[in-house]
């Protein structure tokens, strides 16, 4: 049987900043395949994230150990749980994985504290090694994720497009600006559960790979169309070196800060099976092979005709009905795009004339338009965000008793 | 196809000052002593986004007095800022002000991946118009409650209610610290003020390590750095109180 995903890639680079300034890099990441007992093999993606402040200064300790205690735990989950238990694994990937990790990181870092720093009296601060973690499992029959912190995880799509799955909820308005849950915190374990899911492969035969970054790398995109498309990209890099040198610059080019990418990358579909008589007209050749092909149409037992050319936005909303909780989360930092066909209508030329670049971008320029038959999950989502970044909704979008009358202006406020 | 083929970019950081010229700011030369404060600070600021080039240091000028306005609208580069200078005249509209500023925090104007903008409010007394509508208005925007939010008193008339309103909950204990208003009395202290606020403070923002969740760290967005001593400190000097 062919691989279900191919060799995982992993890499982390030092930020340009940090470079400069003589810090460390205090990102790690890790790319391993795990065996079970029956010889079951589970791909493992990993960045971690070191806070780097000045009460984090062993952070990249703390990073580096924290993807050790990620590999030992799912290895030993690996061994006890049959892949095949997807129930169990979604448990897994909910909590029991987030205390077993918890558990190691924090007898790592004493072990740390201890061997390395001997003489200091002070006891040991978590915070002092304190790090984000994301997560990613690939095995034969579904995919995960979990962890906690300002990690993001995007699909690909075989037809280029991407989406993002899952980013740290919103943390209010007193843990604004940089803050980001970490495995430091006393109350971390409870983290996980929201970032965590399991989605069976049987369901998602578009989907080309995953790919897991720390906050360097979106922080370092223009917008996050832009990050969308960057991780599109990177998924068609051939070595390891092409991977280290494009973070180099995401990171010299943008944020400074230090960059990890991890990707699960599944292999592309086996070519079509020719049916006999097509490869026996192929093998003929020339003129006789097109009789031959012509042949097999005119019996109905030759090739299917083409199928019709994919519609990107269609796939798009195809992925996010299927997973409404993602839905928010991919809408709402299009707020700016949305605001801006606000603006400028025109716009939406633009997105609709290249659906492919920016997938969502064309759903979103689409809904405005009215020309989109979305789920009910997915209108309510984008009745929300329309309604939040303007005050006026298309009317396509709009709830029945938001709608204008027909030929008439909308009812004033206070009359319904 | 290269790699990464796509629109990289370093984050803003956008410095706002809000500066009091209203007609009190005119006496004992405290709008003079102001704008030289600002022009001086000006190549500190510009050395330290020279030192964090992954930080693009914009900064912005708003006045208040009759009416607020723009003194500088277009978020500009420290190093090709040239200080006009502010001048003196009408009473206190504070309150409109942080509505004006409220505008430009945004998402648009506001850039995605912006860094924490460092807002620096001015001044030497009392808002004349409705400073709570302005600051309930100016702190519904999510970038206005993530920004690092300063104050400096002039003098001793100044509201250190209203400006520790703006900055947010007073921190526990006493003493001096940033997260209450710097109380300058005289062109000296102001001016260490304004130098820490555009070299120091632009330094942590320019460049923020990431903040533990719900870690106490003064409640901050951004870990300030110290401030500087001044002569207010009792192991300096004290020296006359001129404002």
């Amino acid at each position: 049987m062919s691989a279900v995903w191919l060799a995982p890639r992993a890499c982390s680079v030092i930020g340009a900043a940090h470079r400069r300034q003589g810090k460390p890099c205090q990102d790690a990441s890790l790319a391993k395949e795990l065996s079970g007992p029956g010889g079951e093999r589970l791909q493992l993606l990993a960045v971690a994230d070191g806070h780097g402040s000045s009460r984090s200064w062993l952070s990249q300790r703390g990073s580096a150990l924290a993807c050790q205690a990620a590999e030992a735990a799912v290895a030993e989950a690996v061994a006890g749980c049959p892949l095949a238990d997807s129930r169990a694994w979604g448990e897994l990937l909910a909590g029991g994985l987030a205390a077993s990790v918890h558990s190691r990181w924090r007898e790592a870092i004493a072990a740390d504290w201890a061997q390395q720093h001997p003489h200091r009296a002070m006891p040991l601060e978590p915070v002092t090694y304190g790090c984000t973690l994301g997560l990613v499992l690939l095995a034969p029959h579904w995919w995960g994720c979990t962890g906690l912190g300002d990690w993001d995880l995007v699909a690909v799509d075989r037809d280029g497009g991407a989406r993002l799955l899952s980013e740290e909820p919103s943390l209010g308005p007193h843990n604004g600006g940089e803050a980001t849950a970490s495995l430091c915190l006393p109350q971390g374990e409870a983290l996980w559960a929201p970032r965590a899911q399991l989605q069976p492969l049987a369901g998602q035969p578009q989907l080309r790979a995953l790919v897991l970054s720390t906050d360097g790398v979106r922080k370092s995109c223009a917008s996050d169309a832009d990050f969308l498309a960057l991780c599109g990209q990177v998924i068609d890099l051939q070595s390891p070196q092409e991977l280290a040198d494009g973070l180099e610059q995401i990171t010299r080019q943008g944020s400074g800060d230090d960059v990890s990418m991890a990707v699960g990358l599944r292999p592309r579909p086996p070519a079509r099976r020719w049916p006999w008589g097509a490869r026996l007209a192929l093998a003929l050749g020339g003129a006789g092979a097109l009789a031959g092909a012509a042949a097999l149409v005119l019996s109905g037992r030759g090739l299917r005709p083409a199928p019709a050319p994919v519609d990107p936005v269609l796939v798009q909303q195809q992925a996010l009905c299927a997973n409404p909780s993602t839905i928010r989360a991919n809408l709402t930092p299009r707020r700016a795009q949305l605001q801006q066909l606000r603006r400028d209508p025109a716009a939406a030329a633009g997105l609709l004339a290249n659906p492919r670049r920016d997938p969502l971008g064309a759903l979103l320029a689409r809904s405005q338009r009215g020309d989109l038959q979305p789920c009910s999950a997915l209108e309510q989502q984008l009745a929300r965000l329309w309604r939040e970044t303007g005050g006026k909704m298309p009317a396509a979008l709009a709830r029945p008793d938001e709608r204008p009358p027909a030929g008439g202006r909308p009812a004033a406020p206070g009359s319904r | 196809m290269p790699f990464p083929n796509v629109r990289l970019s370093k984050r803003p950081l956008h410095f706002i000052y809000l500066c009091d010229c209203s007609g009190s700011m005119a006496a004992q030369g405290k709008m003079q002593a102001l704008n030289q404060a600002i022009r001086q600070s000006l190549p500190g600021m510009a050395e330290v986004a020279r030192e964090n080039p992954e930080a693009r240091v914009l900064v912005r000028a708003l006045r208040f007095a009759d009416r607020a306005d723009w003194h500088l609208q277009e978020p500009t580069p420290v190093q090709e800022l040239q200080w006009r200078d502010l001048e003196a005249g009408g009473i206190t509209a504070m309150g409109e002000a942080l509505e004006l500023l409220a505008g430009v925090l945004q998402s648009p104007p506001m850039e995605e991946r912006a860094l924490p903008p460092v807002l620096v409010l001015i001044s030497d007394g009392q808002p004349t118009d409705d400073f709570e509508t302005g600051l309930a208005t100016l702190m519904r925007q999510p970038w206005a409650q993530k920004a690092v939010r300063l104050a400096i008193a002039l003098g001793h008339d100044a509201d250190l209610e209203v400006l520790q309103q703006f900055i947010g909950p007073e921190p526990p204990g006493g003493g001096r610290s940033p997260r209450r208003p710097l109380q300058a009395s005289n062109a000296t202290s102001l001016a260490q003020y304004i130098q820490w606020a555009s070299t120091a403070v632009v330094g942590a923002a320019s460049m923020p390590a990431s903040r533990v969740q719900a870690v106490a760290e003064g409640n901050a967005n951004i870990p300030l750095p110290d401030l500087p001593p001044t002569l207010l400190d009792p192991t300096d000097d004290v020296g006359p109180l001129v404002w």
